[in-house]
């Protein structure tokens, strides 16, 4: 599948967060994205659209980044989904957790542009594998 | 969290254990996932609680209350028999503890609001500097670009000559190089005022962390003195405030219904 064809779904419970994501998506080139503003609406959404990345905060009402991490690999249609973690903190108890639980990737707030261009192309790498 | 963990980035001996354990693919082999630790940013910390809430007296419990008419010296005595009184009817109810911690997590939400001011005030330096440049490399092309129409105009009117017309479309070249270039300087000049935005995100979690610490406290305070009631005032208490709207966190408006009937309620009960 050619990257820029990669429909991406932004998980943040702050709007002004998931418009910054959304518009440095568009600048490295994916266009394709929706947004979710907990873990509960995007795991409907992920069982219900073709979505191919995941990137969600970790913080978050109702449902929090890594419940829902949780979620997406327990789930047979959605366990092989690339889901991109962001954190406030580098904590390493967190970044270990991330990586048990089956995290693509993990980023750290806040982000640049290059830093996130550059973290979302090691896993996309990874899937052409 | 303390604001200095807020600012701590990432490294690549990080990077390289996410990658090691991500690797092994643990998720894949068990159906049950590991517990989860306390989320980042969860639960404040709430400081070890010390004997005395409040600690201003003078007077010994016993001692003859002042008459009223004397002046600050007697509001002095009265306030420290009160507060006496209220520390030894606190701790005896066994809410001190819940009232302390409240109130000690107020230096906490100091420390959290200076670091409001500061990223906020940082995000407005530098969006104020992406924008000075753009207003530069702006004017700069809009007067360029002013230079050239004149010259253009010049042309169709036929007041230039060969060698002005030869000058005009190098001229014209270059405005158009130059325009290539400044474009994308402004517009990085752009992502980076869009980056600054993300100071909503990260001092929108502190700001609730905040209400909530305060909304915490008068909650804790407001139940003390519903409890605290003596008898005889209970129906007047029952009637003013059993009655009414839940405590909300999430509304403003329930907040702010909420102190109004506070302010009921003291008053009724004779403060």
């Amino acid at each position: 599948m050619n990257p820029e064809d990669l429909k991406f779904l932004i998980v943040d419970d702050f709007s002004t967060m998931r418009r910054i994501v959304r518009n440095l998506l568009k600048e490295i080139g994916y266009n394709n994205a929706d947004e979710a503003e907990d873990g509960a609406v995007a795991l409907a959404k992920l069982k219900n659209g073709n979505f191919n990345f995941v990137v969600s905060d970790l913080n978050m009402p109702n449902m929090n980044g890594f419940e829902l991490l949780r979620n997406i690999r327990a789930e047979p249609d959605l366990k092989h989904l690339p889901v991109l973690l962001i954190t406030a903190e580098a904590k390493k108890e967190d970044i270990v957790t991330a990586a048990q639980m089956g995290a693509s990737g993990y980023i750290v707030k806040p982000f640049t542009k290059a830093t996130l261009e550059e973290k979302l192309s090691k896993i996309v790498a990874k899937m052409s594998v | 969290m303390s604001p200095e963990n807020l600012k701590s980035g990432d490294n690549d001996e990080l990077e390289a254990l996410f990658d090691e354990i991500a690797d092994q693919k643990l998720w894949d082999a068990d159906t049950s996932a590991p517990a989860q630790p306390a989320a980042a940013a969860v639960a404040p910390s709430t400081p070890e609680v010390h004997a005395h809430a409040v600690d201003s007296t003078v007077l010994q419990p016993g001692d003859d209350p002042v008459k009223p008419g004397d002046e600050p010296h007697d509001v002095f005595v009265r306030v420290g028999m009160l507060t006496r009184k209220l520390h030894d009817a606190l701790r005896e109810l066994g809410y001190d503890r819940n009232v302390e911690s409240a109130v000690n997590s107020l230096p906490d939400a100091r420390a959290r609001l200076n670091y409001i001011a500061s990223l906020t005030g940082q995000a407005a330096e530098k969006v104020l500097a992406s924008v000075e440049t753009c207003q530069i490399i702006n004017d700069g092309l809009q007067g360029k670009a002013k230079t050239l129409e004149a010259q253009w105009d010049k042309l169709y009117n036929n007041q230039l000559s060969l060698e002005e017309f030869k000058q005009l479309a190098a001229d014209n070249q270059q405005f158009v190089k130059d325009i290539a270039l400044k474009t994308q300087s402004m517009g990085s000049n752009l992502t980076e005022i869009m980056m600054a935005q993300d100071f909503h995100d990260l001092t929108g979690q502190v700001v609730n962390r905040i209400a909530t610490m305060a909304q915490n406290l008068e909650e804790q305070l407001v139940q003390l003195l519903l409890d605290t009631t003596p008898a005889d005032r209970r129906p007047v208490v029952e009637e003013q405030w059993l009655s009414g709207p839940a405590m909300d966190a999430a509304g403003r408006t329930d907040v702010c219904a909420n102190q109004g009937q506070v302010d009921d309620l003291l008053e009724s009960l004779g403060f």
